[in-house]
């Protein structure tokens, strides 16, 4: 699912490439006033990119789309976890179990798609990363795992369910797993809006 | 013979003479900081990257700065990356500031001076700015702020969680200079 979605929104990006650029145009000085010439600067940082530009164009696009869909995802996955409180008891099938099961396939169809812009968002050559995105990153390697591995215990602890079993084995660890996740994407998200 | 020497020593002394007349303004030093504001939170870039030159002459003198966009540095990789891309800095790498000052201007305590940016592909004008300024020995320290915002340069205000930046986009000038 995650894939069409993404390949719907990447076709409706724009094609930047096809941008026309001109070189950067200087003001004729006065005459005797100095020039951009005279400063000294090496002539890459004089003279403009439209390549470069076009890249930074994209990355800046598949970036907000990341930032946009990141924002949303928050809706299904508070809802998972709200939900996830109510899938147990003792019955086979559950109306509450299934909801949550459908509620966590879409987070997860949703995650993904928002790590797709992030991942393949173009990179800029020579960038280190400083500053807040440095922790929005890390974080990345705690709420991505997990979010392959809650949905593969929860499989397991619905199948479980379903033959009538008290969840056992790695099964059990669906929450635990699932709440640090959910924990580490919302700290991911504070970690770029908010100024510490 | 007299009259040849003497010739010769007008015609070697002209050259000297004129570039006396013309006094030049080196910038030793300069921080430009631009300042955003956010719902959220404030952020501040700063540029020590910048070079300059002013020239003299006739009484009148014409100052450049200059500084390359990705010199801003706000303290976010990806906050400055996103300013690049927003201002269009790698097809317009620089920001340039020309201005015309009485030559006597570095003796006041206050000036105000009209000002052309070019930024972001936009040149713009800013009248009677101003500075302050203070001569110590032979260094002469200028500092004021530029009322810039995004739409003078025709940028799309940046947005996070849905919420655009604020438009105003001070730039506080921080500069010494020296005679040569």
């Amino acid at each position: 699912m995650q894939q069409v979605l993404a390949r719907a929104i990447a076709g409706a990006l724009p094609a930047y490439e096809d941008l026309a650029f001109s070189p950067q145009a200087q003001p004729a000085p006065q005459p005797g006033a100095p020039s951009v010439g005279d400063l000294g600067f090496p002539v890459d940082q004089t003279q403009g990119n439209p390549q470069d530009q076009a890249r930074l164009n994209k990355r800046s696009h598949m970036l907000k789309i990341h930032q946009r869909l990141g924002l949303i995802t928050t809706v299904p996955l508070i809802a998972t976890l709200f939900t996830g409180g109510l899938a147990g008891g003792k019955s086979t099938s559950s109306t509450t179990r299934d909801l949550h099961a459908t509620l966590g396939s879409v987070t997860a169809g949703m995650y993904f798609t928002t790590a797709y812009f992030s991942i393949f968002a173009p990179r800029i050559p020579g960038t280190v990363s400083r500053g807040p995105i440095r922790l929005h990153k890390t974080l990345a390697w705690i709420h991505g795992p997990g979010m392959i591995l809650t949905p593969i215990l929860g499989a397991i602890a619905f199948d479980q369910k379903s033959r009538g079993e008290k969840v056992h084995g790695i099964a059990s660890a669906h929450g635990a797993v699932a709440v640090v996740t959910a924990a580490a994407y919302g700290l991911a998200i504070v970690s770029v809006s908010f100024k510490f | 013979m007299h009259k040849k020497s003497l010739m010769t020593c007008v015609l070697l002394a002209l050259p000297g003479l004129a570039s006396a007349a013309d006094t030049q303004w080196i910038l030793d030093q300069a921080t430009l900081t631009y300042h955003v504001s956010h719902p959220l939170h404030q952020t501040e870039g700063v540029s020590k990257a910048a070079k300059g030159k002013g020239v003299c002459h006739a009484g009148q003198c014409d100052f450049l700065i200059a500084a390359p966009v990705k010199s801003f540095d706000s303290g976010d990789s990806n906050r400055d990356l996103h300013m690049l891309q927003a201002t269009r800095g790698a097809q317009f790498p620089l920001i340039t500031l020309r201005t015309r000052l009485p030559e006597d201007a570095s003796a006041a305590g206050t000036i105000h001076a009209d000002l052309e940016i070019q930024f972001a592909g936009q040149t713009v004008q800013y009248k009677q700015v101003t500075f302050q300024v203070m001569t110590q020995g032979t260094e002469t320290r200028i500092s004021g702020t530029i009322p810039a915002t995004l739409a003078d340069f025709k940028i799309d205000p940046p947005s996070l969680l849905a919420m655009p930046v604020k438009n105003e986009l001070p730039v506080r000038v921080d500069m010494t200079w020296h005679p040569q």
